[in-house]
């Protein structure tokens, strides 16, 4: 599968992405996972590419999910290649662009990888600031005082700097997933991975926690998302990948909302819309 | 017939003995907690660890659980000495029998308490790239601690309620002192009934201590305590936030909410 991305026209935010000349991020290739006997991914290919904005959309079950897990290797795939930022982290390929990449770690992949979960996940014996300042100290060995200037500076960024002090229990569940937004952007990712971050919160906090993930996909961070949140996904996907049953039916630029051509992407997106 | 006169006045007469073994309970209890704590968590994450060695974590827990304290110190005092020629102080052997079967029981404990622990946050800590070990000691075993600790406490009663069957090797605890006063006194019924309500007393101070761990240990810190160890960090926290508050940055704005 190619993934062919239409030159933006709209006037979404981010950097027009250039896929034909440049290499990708995260690339995926022949992706399979099973858990036992059932197959959940079942041969996926997907290039993601610096600056790029990739929506991943599918009913439930249809892997989604999954395809993100696998990214940072909270799953492991069963068959195929997966390279982030040059390296491999599954079975190496045999030909093409990353053809013998050096293998990577999990934990150097995890490093480059942010991830921003549907529960939020943030440490509840800690506050927000040492939620941020946590990863912090232990992978980017900063100093207490440097990293909670960084992890103030991150706060603000999302709006909460005044909720530093605040432990997440005290929080809403917006703020909370804008906090671990904060988290995940304070190690200066090279792509950053949102599972469904809108689905847990209550309908008037979805709105804060997308305003938030614009600005992020304003400053150029390649994003790969999850979501059902169809108005934001037509606003910053550059490329929109519809799978079922552990397959991509169908990929589109930013005109897949208008004119993507299964008739199963059309049904799903007539349910959700 | 008319009963033995019950001497109540002994019981204040005595009070400096069953104190000093109320201490000696305290001193062999406490200790043996720290070591169960540490031994029972080792016992918890071997058991949970799927290797053949939580088969022998779970013989051990077993077998452990189900012994009598009484027992456990007889082996340890006598038992191991004749065996192996090893010989223990009275303090040392109850230490080690306490341990013996607490570390058992506390091993039980913190493995429900880390199984608690949401999986969610041990996925958000590897997203993070934190080594596993930084995820269990940061992440895991906070959020473990703070639900085992209301049941670490009630095991700590226990323990100094199981110093009692220690007399049978001379420690001088509360029991062993009662003993020794009625002998000379032969005020059995007075003298036991003030033990008991040493031991009684114990478990109401123990309890208030640990309550206050927990008040610490919630999130947020609750209680004057907690307030009073976090104040330093609250105002440093503050004037971070006051300063980054006024300082512009101009490479981004802050989001608006």
């Amino acid at each position: 599968m190619t993934t062919v991305t239409e030159p933006s026209t709209t006037t979404a935010p981010g950097p027009t992405p250039e896929p034909g000349r440049r290499v990708p991020v995260v690339s995926i290739e022949g992706l399979r996972k099973s858990f036992g006997s059932l197959e959940v991914l079942s041969g996926i290919d997907l290039d993601v590419h610096p600056g790029e904005h990739v929506v991943l959309l599918g009913p439930s079950g249809s892997g989604k999910s999954t395809v993100l897990r696998s990214i940072n290797l909270l799953e492991r795939p069963s068959a195929g290649s997966l390279v982030v930022d040059g390296r491999e982290h599954a079975t190496p390929r045999t030909s093409g662009l990353f053809a013998g990449a050096p293998r990577g770690t999990a934990l150097q992949l995890r490093r480059t990888v942010g991830m921003v979960f549907q529960q939020f996940n943030l440490f509840g014996h800690l506050s927000a600031l040492d939620n941020v300042v946590l990863p912090l100290r232990s992978v980017r060995r900063m100093s207490r005082r440097d990293a909670e200037e960084r992890a103030a500076l991150e706060l603000r960024r999302v709006g909460l700097l005044a909720r530093a002090g605040h432990y997440p229990s005290q929080l809403s569940g917006g703020q909370q997933q804008r906090v671990a937004i904060a988290r995940a952007l304070a190690l200066d990712p090279k792509v950053m991975l949102f599972d469904e971050p809108t689905s847990a919160l209550d309908p008037e906090l979805v709105g804060e926690v997308l305003r938030t993930m614009r600005l992020v996909a304003e400053t150029g961070m390649t994003m790969v998302v999850v979501t059902h949140e169809i108005g934001f996904a037509r606003e910053v996907g550059d490329l929109n990948v519809f799978l079922e049953h552990g397959r991509v039916v169908e990929t589109g630029g930013r005109e897949f909302y208008d004119e993507c051509r299964s008739q199963r992407a059309r049904d799903f997106l007539k349910a959700v819309r | 017939m008319g009963g033995p006169t019950l001497d109540w006045s002994l019981v204040w007469d005595s009070r400096q003995l069953l104190l000093d073994g109320l201490v000696v309970a305290v001193q062999v209890s406490a200790t043996a907690l720290v070591l169960s704590v540490v031994l029972g968590l080792l016992l918890a994450l071997l058991r949970t660890s799927g290797t053949p060695l939580s088969w022998v974590a779970a013989a051990y827990i077993n077998t452990f659980r189900g012994v009598p304290a009484l027992v456990s110190v007889i082996w340890v005092y006598f038992g191991v000495s004749l065996a192996f020629g090893l010989t223990f102080t009275v303090f040392q052997a109850g230490v080690i029998a306490l341990t013996l079967l607490y570390s058992a029981f506390l091993a039980e404990i913190f493995r429900s308490a880390l199984s608690a622990v949401p999986p969610g946050l041990k996925e958000a800590g590897q997203a993070l790239g934190l080594r596993s070990s930084r995820i269990f000691f940061s992440v895991t075993l906070p959020q473990a601690g703070k639900v085992a600790l209301p049941n670490i406490g009630s095991m700590f009663i226990g323990m100094v309620k199981d110093t009692s069957t220690f007399t049978v090797i001379g420690l001088l605890e509360v029991v062993r002192v009662t003993q020794n006063l009625v002998s000379t006194t032969f005020q059995p019924f007075v003298l036991y009934t003030a033990a008991a309500a040493i031991y009684v007393l114990a478990a109401f101070v123990i309890d208030f201590g640990f309550r206050l761990l927990e008040n610490l240990m919630t999130s947020p810190p609750q209680g004057r305590l907690a307030r009073l160890l976090r104040a330093r960090r609250r105002s440093r926290v503050e004037r971070l936030v006051a300063r980054h508050s006024s300082d512009p940055d101009p490479s981004r704005a802050p989001a608006t909410t």
